[in-house]
């Protein structure tokens, strides 16, 4: 489904992935972890296509089509999907209307009618349920005033909605107690199918409880030094990277 | 003597005869109009050297030569009828190129309410609707409100009695069509409510033609003690019009005004609004938007007087500039030495979708008092960029982003129109702002 292949990316003239590969199939979950800095947040940008980045070298194909070629929205149309690390508020846009367009938008993609109010409406109070987002939080403005907790919940109710073919998850655990971390994460393990890929963007293991992934890749200074089964993330979260650091150095 | 300030010989003889060729019923009236004719001869046209008119020159609407003669109109009723709002109303006062046309008015409210054609009070003399006529404009400083007391020829007079609590809107709709293009119409409207009365206005300036015209009008609003005005104004005029909006308020002891203005159309649109505080216990809030597009100026110009102790008043504008659009924003709030307590707050925020584009705004609060809480604030920005790659992120296009966003901006003086089909065009009206597909010279 994605392939990176010796992906450099530079911000403001400074290199920060300096030849990235991963293979991403249908159906799979990919963790990302690496300490702060290491370019994990970057990485999971360009794939959605943010302005800032610059493309120094190798490639990246999603379902076939050169991802880097796509606009933001037409990647999004394809499937790609990135929940933030931050999300952004927008002050007076509605949380409904919002979703509906975007939802409209993807639809119209796939050459599919817009969707009606009612079932609108149905679709998106199920999906806010299952993420135990507060019915409220969806007449508001989008994530104008929300919490952390509810920040996130957002960005996961959105996935839910649209369903896209390829979820990046950016730090989606950072800022949750315990309590919202079991639901996001729930909410998330919803969307698992084998038509779909996860990758998430970590910096620590206790997400991966119960995200379960596939694969493990460590991500050190814009490289990717290791990569493993789940097991890894668990040697990462008793030893930390210094030790990784270490055998890379030797 | 400067060219602009002086008065064209022309104009004031058309005026003189327009005054002598008047309806004898209302030679009480005339006395009126030959003193505002005088006082506009004083003051001449405004020019920019004069504070209020430093960004908005009159000069381009002067060379247009525009003449106010009858339009010879052909009433497309069933067009007109079109626009009426969608919500059912209290009654309806419309006019076409100025004119009112009891056909398609409904003026039968009962005794409570009276609604009537300021020409036909005027053929029978009506005192009674009439007697306020030019108490809140005439002398002052505005030649154009002068000129429009001087040669009015109609407008809408709306009474409403003590007590009477009216819980749908009137609607007041002014139509031009391509039968004003050259003229010049001066509608004057006066708006009475008595001791306690409420009532919901409507009020908005439509074109059905792309025609060239100069929108000259007056309004004046009496509100007398513990009443209630609600009034929503929509100027959507044609691309190519000049509209002059002129809103004197006075408002009574614990009289209470709620205006939102909305400025979408014209080449070179100007709304002053004086809101006078008579007595104390009075609130005044006055919330706008307004869009310039290529080509267009907008201008709002607000003076609040707080000439009496306790009273409340707010105001929230904003703008939203797209291509080589102009704005003005002049707010100035004056509290004066006796008016302690006064409560003042002040706002304007403007977004800039291009670089071409420009705002003038200037806030200014005058304060005599020192007992008072007061405030005020002037934003500048564009579309955050991490705001558009959120949306853009989620399928929308940048146009749809940009829509979005700019609704989200203009959202908290939209939601001040009560009536659903009015803000879902001016939505519309914003969509179409955004999407004028400017293109931006590097």
């Amino acid at each position: 489904m994605l392939s990176i292949k010796n992906l450099k990316v530079k911000v403001e003239g400074k290199e920060i992935l300096n030849g990235i590969d991963l293979e991403v199939k249908a159906g799979e979950v990919h963790a990302i972890m690496g300490p702060n800095g290491s370019g994990k947040s970057t990485l999971a940008h360009v794939l959605s296509g943010r302005d800032g980045y610059q493309v120094a070298g190798g490639e990246v194909y999603f379902q076939g089509e050169n991802l880097l070629e796509l606009e933001i929205e037409e990647r999004a149309r394809k499937g790609v999907f990135l929940a933030m690390q931050y999300p952004v508020e927008l002050p007076g846009v509605n949380n409904m209307t919002f979703l509906r367009e975007s939802l409209n938008a993807m639809r119209q993609a796939r050459g599919e009618d817009e969707v009606d109010a009612v079932s609108f409406l149905k679709l998106v109070r199920q999906k806010a349920k299952q993420v135990e987002l507060d019915e409220k939080l969806l007449k508001r403005s989008v994530n104008a005033g929300f919490s952390g907790g509810e920040k996130k919940r957002n960005e996961i109710l959105q996935m839910a909605v649209l369903e896209p073919s390829l979820a990046i998850l950016d730090e989606t655990d950072s800022g949750l107690d315990i309590d919202a971390l079991r639901t996001v994460a729930n909410g998330v393990n919803q969307l698992r199918a084998p038509q779909r890929a996860l990758i998430v963007v970590t910096h620590y293991q206790r997400l991966l409880d119960y995200i379960e992934p596939d694969h493990v890749h460590v991500l050190v200074a814009g490289r990717i030094i290791r990569s493993g089964g789940k097991e890894l993330a668990l040697e990462l979260e008793e030893r930390g990277y210094g030790w990784l650091l270490e055998e890379e150095a030797a | 003597m400067n060219e602009r300030t002086s008065l064209p010989s022309g104009h004031q003889q058309d005026a003189q005869d327009y005054i002598r060729g008047l309806p004898a019923g209302e030679g009480w009236l005339t006395g009126r109009r030959q003193v505002a004719l005088s006082r506009f001869a004083e003051l001449g046209y405004p020019d920019t050297r004069q504070e209020a008119w430093r960004y908005s020159s009159v000069e381009g609407l002067l060379q247009q030569g525009f003449v106010a003669l009858d339009a010879d109109r052909n009433v497309a009723e069933r067009e007109v009828r079109k626009e009426f709002i969608v919500e059912p109303v209290a009654g309806r006062l419309v006019f076409v190129d100025g004119l009112f046309q009891p056909g398609l008015s409904d003026t039968e409210t009962g005794v409570e309410v009276r609604l009537a054609g300021l020409r036909d009070a005027m053929a029978v003399a009506d005192r009674q609707m009439l007697e306020a006529l030019g108490f809140l404009s005439g002398s002052g400083d505005h030649a154009f409100s002068a000129l429009n007391l001087a040669t009015m020829q109609d407008g809408a007079l709306i009474r409403v009695a003590a007590h009477t609590k009216l819980d749908r809107p009137i609607e007041l709709l002014h139509v031009s069509t391509g039968a004003a293009s050259g003229l010049t119409l001066r509608p004057r409207h006066l708006i009475m409510l008595e001791e306690g009365a409420s009532a919901t206005l409507i009020e908005r300036y439509i074109s059905l033609d792309e025609g060239s015209y100069f929108n000259n009008l007056v309004c004046e609003i009496l509100l007398a003690e513990r009443s209630t005005l609600r009034h929503q104004r929509i100027q959507q005029e044609s691309r190519q019009a000049y509209h002059l909006s002129e809103i004197y308020i006075a408002l009574q002891a614990d009289a209470h005004y709620e205006g939102v203005n909305a400025a979408i159309g014209g080449v070179w649109s100007r709304t002053r609004i004086n809101t006078r505080f008579v007595a104390t216990g009075a609130s005044c809030e006055l919330d706008g938007l307004y869009l310039a597009g290529d080509g267009q100026l907008t201008d709002f110009h607000l003076d609040v007087d707080h000439a009496v102790p306790g009273c409340v008043s707010r105001e929230n504008f904003k703008g939203i500039i797209n291509g080589r659009g102009r704005a003005v924003f002049d707010g100035r709030i004056l509290v004066r030495e006796q008016a302690q307590k006064s409560s003042a707050h002040l706002s304007n925020a403007n977004l800039m979708l291009s670089r071409q584009g420009e705002i003038d705004t200037k806030p200014q609060l005058e304060i005599l008092a020192d007992d008072v809480q007061c405030s005020h604030g002037t934003t500048v920005g564009q579309l955050d960029p991490e705001a558009l790659y959120y949306l853009r992120s989620r399928g929308l296009s940048e146009d749809q982003a940009k829509r979005l966003l700019c609704l989200g901006f203009a959202s908290e003086i939209l939601e001040r129109f009560e009536s659903d089909s009015l803000r879902q065009q001016l939505e519309e009206s914003i969509r179409q702002q955004v999407e004028a597909g400017v293109v931006e010279v590097a």
